[in-house]
């Protein structure tokens, strides 16, 4: 998960005498390995979590108690659709822009966890605002392209740099 | 396949524009129908108003009979489903379904509870929470409404039949429309929507496509052609043409091809003269 970190932190290349050795290095490349895949394999969690999600608001979350008087008293009037539909766009549209823009740089780390987040507090404003049927296609399809384009740009790159720290094993164990 | 480049290229765009295109568009399905059965609503309850100040003298007077010649032949238009009164103890009392007559309704059903809901039945809605849509028996959809007669100074002082002033609602005018039409709007708007949706994923898929291979794959491709034509030893002074980074690419290459050729020829030269010196 903290593979960029990791990388951006790497020392300068040590001297001949101090450079670690064929083991030390083909260690060092398979846990580079590993904690890719680990990524590729994150984004399919967060897609999955993201799909449960899903399932529950497309049954109006109805394993959930029906919220109370005093609930509803205490947080107040909801937001009009319109006004959470607007957000969504919004979002929406940033979002696919920020990552569309972190496809320029080389960040293998998955960011959908905060969108699960987003997307999960708008079907939550649409129950809560009884607008949840209506409009569960557009938050569910939002999602899915979000998280969607996301775990994209990861797996691209994730692969990317797996097939070639392969190639440096390869070269290692010639 | 999404390891080459123009699949790296249009999966993004296309992923990208095609889902935002599908959120505007059901959020513009969505609006479009709330508009059309806000209007339907509207549509609806002037209609039940008209009844209800057309039926008000033949209330007042106690006429039953021509009560019920008007709901007959009101409930006999097209695309009315049906058309009832309810008195305030929700016993049907005029109807355009003569089985319905004299029946009393469950006040927890939909078009009731609306009102009825808390220990006090509200006395005034708004019309859309007075609107509700279902399937009736006959499968039809319809959209109904349900429009309170209230109490005024002419029917509290009625010398046919008095209702004390105290009395807000004296009973409940119910009038249901098929959507048949709305059902066939919509659906052709919805097709409308997905055919756009389509069309806006052809065209950037394909507008990507077309783009990239005209601009960068083709050109990509002249230059690999050339460069592995280069490094066989085929000095070609036609590198390729048309962008000007490929062709700065060619140029490069083509340079350091001819200094190759030029350097192994002085190679060859010297290897030469070396073995004639050499007897």
């Amino acid at each position: 998960m903290f593979f960029r970190r990791q990388h951006k932190q790497s020392p300068p290349p040590a001297p001949d005498d101090q450079r670690p050795g064929p083991e030390l290095r083909r260690r060092q490349i398979e846990n580079r390995i590993r904690d890719l895949r680990g990524q590729i394999r994150h984004s399919k969690w967060w897609m999955a979590l993201f799909f449960l999600l899903s399932l529950g608001a497309a049954a109006d979350f109805r394993f959930l108690p029906p919220i109370s008087d005093q609930t509803r008293q205490f947080l107040g009037i909801s937001p009009s659709p319109t006004l959470i539909s607007i957000a969504l766009i919004i979002y929406a549209f940033s979002a696919l822009i920020l990552i569309l823009g972190r496809m320029n740089t080389s960040s293998t780390r998955f960011r959908g966890w905060s969108h699960i987040a987003y997307l999960a507090g708008f079907y939550l404003f649409y129950f809560y605002s009884g607008d949840l049927r209506e409009n569960f296609w557009p938050v569910f399809i939002a999602g899915l392209t979000i998280l969607g384009l996301e775990s994209y740009r990861v797996w691209s790159f994730c692969s990317e740099a797996i097939r070639e720290e392969e190639k440096m094993l390869k070269f290692l164990e010639r | 396949m999404f390891n080459r480049f123009a699949a790296k290229a249009i999966v993004p765009v296309t992923l990208s524009l095609t889902g935002f295109v599908i959120i505007c568009s059901l959020f513009l399905y969505s609006s479009i129908k709330k508009d059309l059965l806000k209007d339907a609503v509207q549509q609806e309850t002037s209609l039940a108003a008209t009844v209800v100040s057309s039926t008000r003298y033949t209330m007042m007077t106690g006429d039953r009979e021509q009560l019920y010649h008007i709901i007959d032949s009101i409930g006999t238009q097209k695309g009315v489903e049906h058309l009832r009164i309810f008195n305030k103890e929700g016993v049907i009392m005029f109807s355009s379904d003569p089985a319905e007559r004299n029946q009393v309704v469950d006040k927890t059903t939909a078009g009731c509870i609306e009102c009825h809901s808390g220990p006090k039945p509200t006395v005034r809605l708004g019309s859309m929470r007075l609107a509700r849509r279902f399937v009736n028996a006959k499968k039809h959809n319809v959209l109904a409404i349900t429009a309170p007669i209230y109490n005024d100074a002419h029917c509290a002082a009625g010398s046919c039949h008095f209702h004390p002033t105290r009395q807000k609602v004296l009973g409940t005018l119910d009038i249901g429309l098929s959507t048949a039409s709305l059902d066939r709007r919509l659906l052709a708007l919805r097709w409308k929507m997905v055919i756009f949706c389509l069309m806006v994923l052809i065209l950037s898929v394909g507008g990507t496509s077309a783009l990239l291979r005209h601009n960068l794959l083709n050109p990509i491709d002249r230059l690999m052609n050339y460069v592995k034509k280069l490094a066989r030893g085929d000095i070609d002074n036609d590198y390729p043409k048309g962008i000007r980074e490929v062709e700065t690419l060619g140029r490069i290459y083509l340079k350091m091809a001819k200094e190759r050729h030029k350097a192994e020829t002085k190679l060859l030269k010297v290897r030469e003269t070396d073995n004639e010196v050499k007897p």
